[in-house]
Parts: structure tokens; sequence; C-alpha cells
């Protein structure tokens, strides 16, 4: 696809994203304000006979979530989980195939449109921690760190995205697919470190984990942001993480050729 | 311009028994139902082409046009349309066909449709001064250019499915899929898109296979009709033909004003036509295509009439019909 077209999707999305000013307000209060409220009492319960956990302070804790909640929308993206599976189930997948354009790649530009909202939730509540809050000691937010923060939300991005295609191409298959849009957001909030950090993990864990796609989703993120990841480090989670983009693709690619000769476009 | 042998298509459809205990029993065991489709059908659309595509709910109209329009893989035969396999989706072909579905929006509900049009301009790479051209005469001839802002939300069914026309068109398709583009309408929205549609034909020649249920359609659009019943073709031929042979017909109902003359049949109108129904409100008769002046007449004469109403028979009691005598056929 045209990177002039890729970027026409993007920004019809984006615009269409923006033109309900309410929701927007909406979901920055419900979507950020109340998940990172929840956490943050959260551990102020679990600090009050502690002054660490896991070796982490409470501010650091408290960071780390801002940081993880934020990034892990622009990773996520809005809704996106049901987007292919409803267009397999509808029927909306016709209009796309008919087009002399790729569908993934469409999708991919509409996603990333879609992300605007979350920028402008991660300028607006990022900003205001920076200006309203002391750092925790230790960690340093740099210009550098946010660049390489910035890129590895590019591939965690795109990384989840890839591994949520081949899910919801099940839907070619299977009538609801919902199940396993929850069951991947439930595995990838606990596994990818939004929940808790994954330092908190028994050391056998964090081992096993090493080998898989989840912590470079919304962990290897956050902690480059908050200056806990190095570059040499970030450089190899990089790589390891477009490594296991190129593994989601071809894997979708695969369920995709299968299930294009189910698909029947929704009635006879 | 499209060439089609042998074509067919089978789905496999799960079933569920009906009840608490059925959906119990889904959860382990679900039954397969193989349902042909479409079965070994063979077409030739030649350019400037309007074939009609008709027959009942479920008879493989929608099935065959989303395998020509390249959305859907056949179970066996070939189809070639503008010298390409449809399902393979080569994007030579996707740029010079266009599908429009009647019960599904095709635009971006949130935007107006010249954000949509541009859009489109960029994924057909129309350049700058055709695509201004094709959508002022598509906007002008469909008489929607003030609502070309508005968001698609907004408008009406009849103005949003002018939209979709003049976004299935605007990249100039040598081949058009239309699949019920009226359905829902109100008749003089009706009316406008079968106006357009000839206009475009005259303009720009493209091959148009329709479906419709809407006998109106078949007869201002189409010259010949291929009428389709449990996925086979019954009827591949001109659409005078069918309709002087078996839509030989006409319903006329008049409508009678409350608190005259009760009726009854007169012998005036009875020699005309075959009383169907008649009450202290209404006279419905059935009468022959050529005498419907000299009955309405008659009925104008003889009753206190309020309203009259001329009805074709619909396509599905033609296409029963059809059905009918081929069984007797057979037999």
């Amino acid at each position: 696809m045209r990177a002039r077209l890729f970027l026409q999707i993007a920004s019809v999305e984006a615009r269409r994203r923006l033109s309900y000013r309410a929701d927007f307000w909406i979901t920055s209060a419900a979507g950020f304000l109340v998940e990172f409220g929840a956490l943050y009492f959260l551990w102020h319960a679990m600090y009050r006979n502690a002054l660490q956990v896991g070796g982490w302070t409470l501010d650091a804790m408290v960071f780390y979530q801002a940081a993880v909640l934020l990034l892990g929308k622009l990773v996520r993206g809005p809704e996106f989980e049901g987007v292919i599976s409803q267009d397999i189930y509808e029927g909306g997948l016709n209009r796309y195939l008919v087009y002399p354009l790729g569908y993934l790649r469409f999708k991919y530009a509409q996603h990333l449109g879609s992300l605007l909202p979350a920028a402008l939730q991660f300028v607006l509540f990022g900003g205001s921690f920076l200006l309203f809050l002391d750092l925790p000691e230790g960690s340093g937010v740099t210009l550098a760190g946010l660049g390489m923060a910035l890129g590895a939300v590019a591939v965690a991005n795109l990384l989840h995205f890839l591994m949520s295609f081949p899910l919801q191409a099940v839907a070619f298959w299977a009538d609801n697919v919902w199940s396993l849009t929850v069951a991947m957001r439930l595995i990838t909030a606990l596994l990818g470190g939004i929940l808790v950090p994954l330092a908190l993990f028994p050391g056998w864990a964090r081992d096993l984990l090493a080998w898989t796609p989840f912590p470079h989703l919304f962990a290897i993120p956050a902690e480059t942001l908050l200056g806990r990841i190095g570059p040499a480090e970030w450089a190899r989670g990089l790589l390891v993480g477009l490594g296991w983009c190129a593994a989601f693709a071809a894997a979708g690619r695969a369920v995709w050729r299968r299930g294009d000769l189910q698909y029947s476009g929704v009635g006879i | 311009m499209i060439r089609v042998r042998e074509l067919s298509k089978s789905y496999t459809v799960h079933t569920k028994e009906p009840g608490l205990w059925g959906s119990v029993r889904g959860l382990f065991r679900r039954r397969k139902v193989v349902k042909e489709a479409v079965r070994r059908v063979s077409l030739d659309v030649g350019e400037g082409e309007i074939v009609g595509l008709v027959g009942p709910n479920g008879a493989g109209k929608t099935t065959l046009v989303k395998m020509l329009a390249g959305i859907i893989h056949p179970t066996s035969g070939d189809a070639e349309v503008l010298g390409f396999r449809p399902w393979e989706r080569d994007n030579r072909f996707r740029s010079r066909i266009a599908l429009i579905m009647g019960q599904k929006a095709q635009l971006w509900w949130d935007l107006p449709a010249a954000d949509c049009f541009l859009l489109l301009q960029e994924i057909y790479r129309i350049p700058q001064s055709e695509f201004a051209t094709t959508l002022d005469y598509l906007s002008t001839l469909l008489e929607v250019r003030e609502h070309l802002t508005t968001p698609i939300r907004r408008l009406s069914l009849g103005e949003r499915m002018k939209m979709e026309l003049i976004a299935a068109l605007l990249h100039r398709p040598r081949v058009v899929f239309l699949d019920e583009p009226t359905i829902g309408l109100d008749l003089s929205a009706q009316r406008a898109m079968r106006d357009f549609l000839l206009q475009y034909r005259r303009d720009y020649h493209p091959a148009m296979i329709l479906t419709s249920h809407y006998m109106e359609d078949i007869e201002r659009l189409c010259e010949r009709i291929v009428i389709i019943r449990d996925g086979a073709f019954v009827y591949d031929g001109p659409l005078a033909s069918v309709v002087e042979r078996y839509a030989d017909h006409k319903v006329i109902t008049a409508h009678l004003r409350k608190g005259e003359l009760p009726p009854r049949p007169v012998p005036a109108l009875e020699a005309l036509a075959r009383i169907m129904e008649c009450t202290e409100l209404l006279v419905r008769v059935q009468v022959a295509r050529g005498g419907v002046p000299a009955a309405a007449a008659a009925l104008l004469e003889h009753y206190p009439v309020a309203d009259l109403a001329i009805e074709e028979p619909d396509i599905g009691t033609i296409i029963e019909r059809i059905f009918r005598e081929r069984r007797e056929e057979a037999r």
C-alpha cells in the first residue's frame, strides 16, 4: 500500500475518532482516571506496612502504573480486539475485498489513526504527572528515554495488532470469538506487565516470560520510559519484538488463507 | 465481459436443535448440513448489457454475485470477469468493478460523503481532474450536491443510497454488480435510481448484473432476465418473453367510499375481469394486461371509488408460476 494512501486512511480514522467530543472526554476520564485510581489506592494499601515491594518503592510503582496504563492505550488502541472478527462475522469484510488494496494494511492504518485520542490522553495525563508529582528516586524520564519508549511502543503496537489478528480470524470458523479476545486481553494484561510489574514475578517465571512476546507489549515500553532499561537492552528488545511480529504475521497469513476459503460474506 | 461456466458453491452450515436441551447438546455436538447455494450455472454478459438476476430469498442470487465480485471462492467451476478470475483478487480486476449492496452500507457512517469520496479517489488512484468531473456528473445527476458535506449517518435512506452509488461508480467501473439497490427506498427514490442507472449505462456502457425483488426494477432496467431457484438457473432469456408469457395479468384494487351503495359484482366488470374480492370497502379484480383500461373504466363507472391501484403481479408470483409449469411439464 502506498504511504500516501496509508496516511489518508489513518487521517480519516483519526478525524472520525475526534468527531465525538463527549466520547473523548468520557473515555479519558473512565478509561484512565478510574483505572489508575483503582490501582493507586490498591498499591497505597499494600505499601501501608512496607517501604518496598519487590525492590519497588510506592512512588516508583505509582509512576510505573501510570506509564503502563497510558502507553498500554497506545499499544492496544480502542476497541481493536473485536474489529476484524466483527467484519468477518457481519460481512463488513465484503467492501474491503472489493477495493484494490490489502485488508490487513487498511485495518492497520485505521488502527493507527484510532490511536490519536490515546496519544492526546498520553500528552494530557503524562504531562500532568510530570508537572504535579515528583519523580521517584533513581528513575529518570528524559527526552531520549521518551524517544526510545515511543520506538518500543511502535513495535509493541504492531506486535499486539499481529497477535490479535489470527485470533480474530478464527471468526471465519466460529460464530463468536469474543471469549478469545477477552482471554487475550486478560493474559496480555497479566503477562505483559499491566496488572503488576514483571519484576514482582518469581525468577523462574521471569526467565520463562523472557522467551515470550508478552514483555514486549507493555513492560518494556513502560520501563524504557521510566529509565529502567538501558539502550542496549532496549535495542535487543526491539529486535526480539520485531522477530515476534514476523512470526505472528506468518501465522496470521496462514490463518487468513484458510479462513478466506470458508468466508461466506454473510447470507446466501 | 463476464463469462461463467459450471459455477457451484456449497456452504457447510451448523444446525442446532431448538430448546434448552438442544442448546446444551450443541455445546458437545453439532450437526453439519451442506447447502448447495449455487449449482453448475453458466452465463455470459456483454458490454453495456444489464442482466436481471431474480429469484426467491435464498435462491443463490447474492452468492453468485459475491463469487463474481471476488468476495467468496466457488466450490467448483470457473468464471472470468474482464479476463480475470474474480476470487484471485488481482488489483487490476478490483480497480475496474463495483459492487453495490442495498442491504449493506459501504461508506463510513460517521464521515461526510465528500471525505469518503476523497479516500476512494486515493484507493482507486483517480486523477484529480477525472475525479472532479465524475463527482460533478454523478452528484448532479443524482441531485445530492448539497448533501456532500453532511455526515452519512444524517442522510435519509434514499440520499444514502445515492451516495453509495456515487462511491461505487467514481472510478468508472467496467462491470457493476447491483444487489437489491432499491430495497427500502420510497417510490420516487426508486425511480430516480433507475433513471440514473439507465443514464449511466448510456454514458459508460458497463456490463451490469442486477438482483432485485421489485418487478419495476427488472422491467425498467433489464432486457434480459435470469431466473434462479435453489441455486440453479431455470430461465435465461429476454424479459419481454417472460413477462408476456407469465405476467399476463394485472391486479386492480378499488378502495370504495364508506357508507355508499353496497357493492356487488356487476356483469360489465365480470365480463372483463376475474373478481378476486368484493366487500363494502374494496373491490379487487384480476385482469388481462390489455384489458386494464376497460376494467378500470368499468370500476369507476359502477362503484363509488375513492382510490384506485393497478399492480403487477410480483416477481415471486411470476417465478412460482414458472416453477409450477415446469413441474407440470416434468410429470
